[in-house]
């Protein structure tokens, strides 16, 4: 009996190993960030992989804490500044590459690296709100632990993790979900102007 | 099929499958336009309408109001509002119309609306999916117009396209034209030098490569003309007089004495000098020469006004007047002046009449004596005449026992005429050389009844006595038009045409119409033999008749040849398919005159036909001088 157990723990340790070889992001994409971005930007990375290595294995709550924080930490940047452009989507190579970006880059990043750590994409939505305390246009990502039930918000303003009922400086607007967009419309091969460029983008894998 | 013509067809066909490509292309393009435009007006009513139904706060009357206000105001085939759950909240769907739009171009297109979804919330909450398709109905409309609208263009295009490719390729193939004339011309024996030099080389090249061949090729015929008419002066001109000699008599007598000759008879007049060698002893060699250019004046001067007549110095001191259709009377008359004539030039040679003087044998023969009888008659009636007081002696030939009277053969032909008593007989034209038939010659037989019937040489002569025999060819020619299942069923048949028949008045238009008419319809191919005596004359009637014929695709033979043209150059422009000579001429050609001629015929591709060869030793002989085609009583046993 002692060596079938040894065989077949010896098998899950070494699926599960396998599964967590599989990087967000890879070595040929990391030495063209460091290359471009300068060696920093690869520690980013390097730190990225450690922080949703820590959780990969964490309930839903926890891995959206480790995000929220880690990606918390990068700073604000408008889009013109950036990237010279009055909006623009960036990819989350571009975003942690250039260690800045606005409020629709922390959502992306977020909502990727949230997916990487097999977070249901369905409960996870791009969402259009509007900051009282800014009067200003403004995007969280929202987590619904099921479809009917209240949203929690990733903001990159408040940087706690909080229930929509609770965040009454924001006022939502419109809820998106490109994923869920392009399952329900597979025919079509556009589903979002701003989502189809970020898909492009990502394909692409531009840093 | 032409050059023009493939590469009109290859250019157009390239043309159309371009055009065609082009047309599919933009339709295509015009097909995918129209269809991203269904989507991104689906798209943009369904991110729209999302925000709207997000105001109504989870409300379904008012979502659904605001759905059907949006959908009954633009084109839409359905809007459903689904929930999280995948039920449907809210959905309103419309047939479409596609009146206006024919049912194979709805199938064809097959438009498919793509349905465009956006997330609705009502505020934080999720309520559901929004599907929005458009109506393609707008669609096919919009792309049957453009295909319309493509296809006119298309047509234009197409139109224009082909209009100017003709006339470009008219334009670069015309100098191909100008080759191509040219090498027609030259396989009907033209000569023609084309002096416009094509601008495309190849063409250049191969138009001045023909040039230089015609010009060869003219340049023999040229050189066979020039020999032949220096060899037929020598040969028929007696050098001393400019009269003809005893060689052209002899080769232009079977013309003469023929059953169907014109002429039923006349009279040959033999006039023979007495003293000639007392005369040159008296005046000298020179000057008696001069009085026998003085006589051949006179001849020439007194037969002037007899039609055909001719006039030839048989040997030194003898000559001959053949005068057909003459009288004895008028010839007798007409010796009497010449003898008065030839007395006035004597004695202004200052001779003695007694002893020089002229001394006239006439003979009234018929077309049925032979050569050698006619010479042998008018020699009797010259020794006659030489005893005789006045010098002049008239002998008539024997009367012939007619079985038949004029009025008799008159009565029998007219009635043949009335009736159609008129059957085809032919006979063969062998080419020994290539052993085959060449082609059949055709003559006609009357029919009195079932059992007797006249053949050509028998009733011809009296019908010409008769002048009947234009009525006769008038009948035969239609006989062969217009009941071709008369004649047998060779390829290729040859029919001969006296000169009466063509020179009549009535012939041209008649047989204009009856080729017009029948000649598309002939089960076999003609040739229509004419006489050479009337061809070199050259004249506009004998032009008029080459140029129907030729316009009717009917060959041309040349028959009596004997080359006593003073320029050949008339069988180059004629180009018969063959000339027919007696083999007794052929045979008296010397060497130098036959291979002038062959020269001539090859150049042109003209067939020599020698007839009446009766004999296979005359066969051999006529072989022997490269002459293989034959007609006559030979060739019956000769059937290949």
């Amino acid at each position: 009996m002692v060596p079938l157990k040894v065989l077949i723990f010896s098998a899950l340790f070494f699926a599960s190993a396998t599964s967590s070889d599989e990087p967000y992001t890879n070595r040929e994409l990391l030495d063209a960030i460091a290359e471009k971005h300068k060696v920093f930007a690869k520690k980013r990375f390097f730190f990225l992989q450690e922080t949703l290595d820590g959780v990969k294995d964490k309930s839903d709550l926890e891995k959206l804490e480790a995000v929220n924080n880690f990606f918390n930490e990068v700073r604000y940047g408008s889009d013109m500044k950036v990237y010279g452009q009055k909006d623009y989507w960036a990819t989350p190579w571009e975003f942690l590459g250039n260690d800045m970006g606005d409020c629709e880059d922390y959502v992306i990043s977020k909502y990727f690296a949230l997916k990487y750590l097999n977070v249901d994409y369905k409960k996870l939505f791009f969402t259009y709100v509007r900051s009282t305390q800014f009067k200003e246009p403004h995007m969280v990502l929202t987590y619904f632990e099921t479809p009917k039930s209240e949203p929690l918000i990733l903001d990159n303003n408040n940087r706690k993790i909080f229930p929509a009922s609770q965040r009454t400086d924001l006022t939502p607007i419109y809820n998106f979900n490109g994923d869920i967009l392009d399952e329900v419309g597979k025919k079509n091969e556009k589903s979002h102007k701003k989502w189809d460029e970020l898909k492009l983008n990502m394909q692409r894998k531009k840093i | 099929m032409t050059l023009f013509k493939q590469i009109a067809l290859m250019l157009s066909l390239f043309l159309l499958i371009i055009l065609t490509t082009v047309l599919v292309l933009n339709f295509q393009s015009a097909n995918k336009g129209v269809q991203e435009r269904l989507y991104d007006d689906a798209k943009n009513t369904a991110t729209s309408l999302s925000l709207s139904l997000g105001s109504a706060n989870g409300d379904i009357s008012m979502m659904s109001t605001m759905i059907n206000a949006n959908f009954d105001s633009g084109n839409y085939r359905h809007i459903a509002l689904v929930d999280i759950d995948d039920k449907i909240i809210y959905d309103r769907k419309t047939e479409s119309d596609l009146s206006g739009v024919p049912k194979w171009f709805v199938f064809l297109t097959n438009l498919e609306a793509p349905v465009a979804h956006a997330n609705v919330s009502a505020g934080w909450r999720q309520v559901g999916i929004l599907n929005v398709q458009s109506d393609a109905t707008y669609a096919y409309k919009q792309l049957y117009a453009i295909l319309i609208d493509l296809l006119a263009s298309f047509a234009l295009i197409a139109t224009a396209a082909l209009g100017i490719l003709h006339l470009l390729l008219h334009a670069i193939l015309k100098p191909l034209k100008e080759v191509q004339k040219q090498a027609a011309a030259i396989i009907r024996n033209e000569f023609i030098i084309q002096d416009n030099l094509p601008y495309t080389k190849e063409f250049k090249d191969v138009v001045l490569g023909m040039n230089n061949m015609v010009s060869k090729v003219k340049a023999m015929f040229d050189k066979g003309n020039e020999e032949l008419k220096v060899l037929k002066e020598l040969e028929y001109i007696d050098k001393d007089t400019q009269l003809k000699n005893r060689k052209y008599l002899l080769d232009k007598l079977p013309s003469y004495l023929k059953v169907d000759s014109s002429y039923e008879g006349g009279v040959n007049m033999i006039v023979a000098l007495s003293g000639v060698v007392e005369a040159n002893e008296k005046i000298g060699r020179h000057r008696v020469n001069k009085l026998f250019s003085a006589i051949a004046t006179i001849f020439t001067e007194q037969v002037k006004e007899s039609k055909d007549a001719i006039v030839a110095r048989l040997n030194g001191t003898e000559f001959s007047l053949l005068l057909p259709e003459c009288s004895s009377d008028n010839a007798i008359e007409l010796a009497n002046h010449i003898q008065q004539a030839c007395k006035v030039a004597i004695e202004a040679s200052e001779l003695d009449t007694q002893e020089t003087f002229t001394s006239i044998g006439l003979y009234e023969y018929k077309y049925t004596n032979s050569i050698p009888e006619l010479f042998a008659r008018s020699d009797n009636a010259l020794a006659q005449a030489k005893f005789n007081r006045k010098n002049i002696h008239m002998e008539k030939a024997d009367s012939a026992v007619e079985v038949m009277g004029k009025e008799a053969w008159k009565l029998i032909i007219n009635n043949a005429l009335e009736k159609n008593r008129f059957h085809f007989v032919s006979w063969s034209v062998i080419d020994t050389k290539m052993k085959k038939l060449s082609h059949r010659v055709l003559s006609i037989h009357l029919d009195l009844d079932k059992n007797t019937s006249y053949s050509y040489a028998q009733f011809m002569a009296p019908a010409i006595q008769a002048g009947l025999s234009v009525s006769i060819y008038q009948k035969v020619i239609s006989m062969l038009f217009k009941r071709s299942n008369t004649v047998l069923s060779a390829s290729t048949y040859a029919l001969r045409l006296p000169h009466e028949y063509l020179e009549d008045p009535k012939t041209y238009d008649e047989l204009s119409e009856l080729l017009r008419a029948n000649v598309s319809t002939l089960p076999f191919k003609i040739i229509i033999e004419l006489p050479d005596r009337l061809v070199h004359q050259d004249s506009k009637l004998i032009r008029d008749y080459i140029a129907l014929f030729r316009k009717f695709g009917i060959d041309i033979g040349v028959f009596e040849f004997i080359g006593e043209s003073r320029d050949y150059q008339y069988l180059q422009d004629l180009r018969p398919a063959y000339i027919k000579g007696e083999s007794s001429y052929f045979l008296t050609q010397n060497t130098q005159s036959l291979s002038a001629l062959r020269l001539i015929t090859d150049t042109v591709g003209i067939a020599v036909i020698a007839v009446g060869v009766m004999e296979m030793e005359t066969l051999e002989e006529l072989k022997a001088r490269d002459i293989h085609t034959v007609q006559g009583k030979v060739t019956e046993t000769l059937e290949f």
